[in-house]
């Protein structure tokens, strides 16, 4: 589904990124762990094409991707939730929903009901101005306007990110149950262990731009090896 | 109360024009940062298209029709041309457009002469309200404006058009993560603004003097408008018409032009030092924060 394939990026001279390899199969659930700076939200961003590569391609499908525009690449199946999920504050729950729709190939002019199902409290909030919900609900909010672009593979940034931990439980299973249903690919960007396990099958450690080590998520229990790979 | 009327009725036709350039002014720099200096000259393409279907023996009305078609297509070209390489470049793009504001001019006066030019009016006739007579074409500019207002407001905060540009002007890079095609957004959008003013100069060429420099008159103000409105909402530029349109051709009636020019920017300036993100300001957007500006 996903080849990324000795990528390297960075910012005005920094390298972040340095000959990134990674490969993710169709329908399968990929975590990536490491410490701040290690370049996990870089990788996402430039998947969507938010940064250019300085080397190195990227392939969707055996389709390159790398140095189309984000809006292609979110046209190809690609969705995206940001760290800080950047919901449009000013805009109703139900218009972020629509924009998510509006996005697609073939646009959509009504929010499906399918989604509602998946995260009721949405429902709920339906007319309500998005900045005025809560952390927990705008993440459901960013989760469920990526889903609704009908996406192929999903790239979480974060997801649990200055949220409780109850509700990051129920974030999980809400995204688990969409995962199951739809034989959806993700990408999970993620520091919380918890999340990780009851989503993931597979982590990759990253470390200093590259992939350092490639674990079964069972591997987390080992506190061992987390500790290596992860204290500061 | 008759004079009141009056004053109304000339400052109500000289807000909705002011109005039209304004909210082009506003959707082109929400969307694109760009400060479109050559906004005023496409206030007079839009005026000299009436003269051109005139002096090829078209009537008014058709010039009319034609002006916004013509203008915004000059807006896409121009887009096309220059804007879309000094898109969030704020000085660049003043430049760019304040280069092209002279060679439209320029371009105008190779064409029609520096001299002005004369539109007939088009419905002679005034109508009587409450005692008042009063010219029916300026009421027919109100009408036109107001419609095209509330149009413009309508495709703003009712179509899908307007929601996928109102994401955009809130947060690009999001936008553009959701599929939304930023690019045609770009493009549409400063044709549309470009056909606004062309509709307001070719609706206003009647009762002005169409000349070169007739532009600078309407941009002037336009610009207060959104200084003293806000730039970051539409409202802002009708908000900002109003007191600026208002306090000018009030000013000017009872008392004389260059009296309403000195009060006008002086109530500019307080009000920009009292409401420095506009009267119907917004605060600073926050989805940049994480995005950055790359495009």
């Amino acid at each position: 589904m996903l080849k990324v394939e000795e990528i390297s990026a960075g910012y005005q001279g920094s390298r972040v990124l340095d000959g990134f390899d990674l490969r993710l199969e169709a329908g399968r659930v990929l975590g990536l762990l490491g410490r701040n700076g290690m370049g996990k939200t870089t990788l996402l961003r430039c998947i969507m094409g938010l940064l250019p590569l300085a080397a190195g391609r990227i392939a969707l499908a055996g389709r390159q991707i790398s140095g189309c525009h984000p809006y292609e690449i979110a046209q190809r199946g690609v969705a995206f939730v940001p760290q800080g999920r950047e919901i449009f504050g000013e805009l109703t729950v139900e218009e972020n929903l629509r924009l998510g729709c509006l996005g697609r190939r073939q646009p959509l002019r009504e929010v499906p009901a399918s989604l509602f199902a998946h995260f009721p409290i949405l429902a709920e909030r339906k007319q309500q101005r998005a900045g005025s919900l809560s952390g927990g609900e705008q993440q459901q909010l960013a989760i469920a306007r990526a889903l609704a672009g009908a996406p192929r593979l999903l790239l979480l940034d974060e997801p649990s990110e200055g949220i409780q931990p109850s509700i990051v439980l129920e974030i999980a299973q809400r995204l688990k149950a969409v995962v199951r249903e739809s034989g959806l690919t993700v990408l999970l960007v993620e520091q919380n262990v918890t999340l990780l396990r009851r989503l993931a099958e597979q982590v990759l450690i990253v470390e200093k731009g590259r992939v350092a080590a490639d674990l079964p998520v069972a591997d987390l229990d080992d506190e061992e090896l987390l500790r290596r790979h992860l204290a500061v | 109360m008759d004079q009141a009327l009056l004053l109304a009725l000339d400052a109500g036709s000289y807000i909705l024009a002011i109005v039209l350039v304004a909210m082009g002014l506003v959707i082109i720099f929400g969307l694109m940062r760009v400060i479109n200096m050559a906004h005023g000259e496409l206030f007079l393409l839009g005026a000299y298209c009436v003269v051109a279907v005139e002096g090829a023996g078209g009537n008014f009305w058709l010039g009319l029709l034609l002006a916004p078609f013509a203008v915004g297509l000059v807006g896409l070209v121009v887009e096309q041309l220059v804007v879309r390489h000094v898109y969030h470049r704020f000085l660049d793009s003043i430049l760019a457009t304040w280069g092209l504001s002279i060679a439209i001019k320029q371009a105008v006066v190779l064409g029609f002469g520096p001299a002005s030019q004369q539109v007939s009016l088009p419905i002679a006739g005034s109508l009587s309200l409450l005692g008042t007579d009063y010219p029916v074409y300026r009421l027919f500019i109100m009408a036109v404006s107001l419609a095209v207002v509330g149009f413009t407001f309508w495709i703003f905060f009712r179509s899908d058009f307007g929601l996928k540009a109102r994401s955009v002007i809130a947060n690009r890079d999001m936008a553009a993560c959701l599929g939304i095609n930023t690019r045609r957004l770009d493009r549409t959008t400063f044709a549309y603004g470009a056909a606004l003013a062309g509709l307001a100069g070719a609706v206003m060429a009647p009762i002005m003097s169409v000349d070169p420099q007739m532009g600078l008159g309407f941009l002037v103000p336009a610009f207060l408008s959104i200084l003293v409105g806000g730039s970051g909402h539409l409202a802002g530029a009708l908000v900002g018409a109003t007191v600026i349109g208002g306090t000018d051709s009030v000013t000017a009636a009872l008392w004389s032009p260059v009296a309403a020019q000195i009060v006008v920017f002086t109530m500019a300036v307080i009000a920009i030092r009292l409401f420095p993100d506009g009267v119907v300001g917004k605060r600073r957007r926050q989805g940049r924060r994480f995005f950055g500006e790359r495009r």
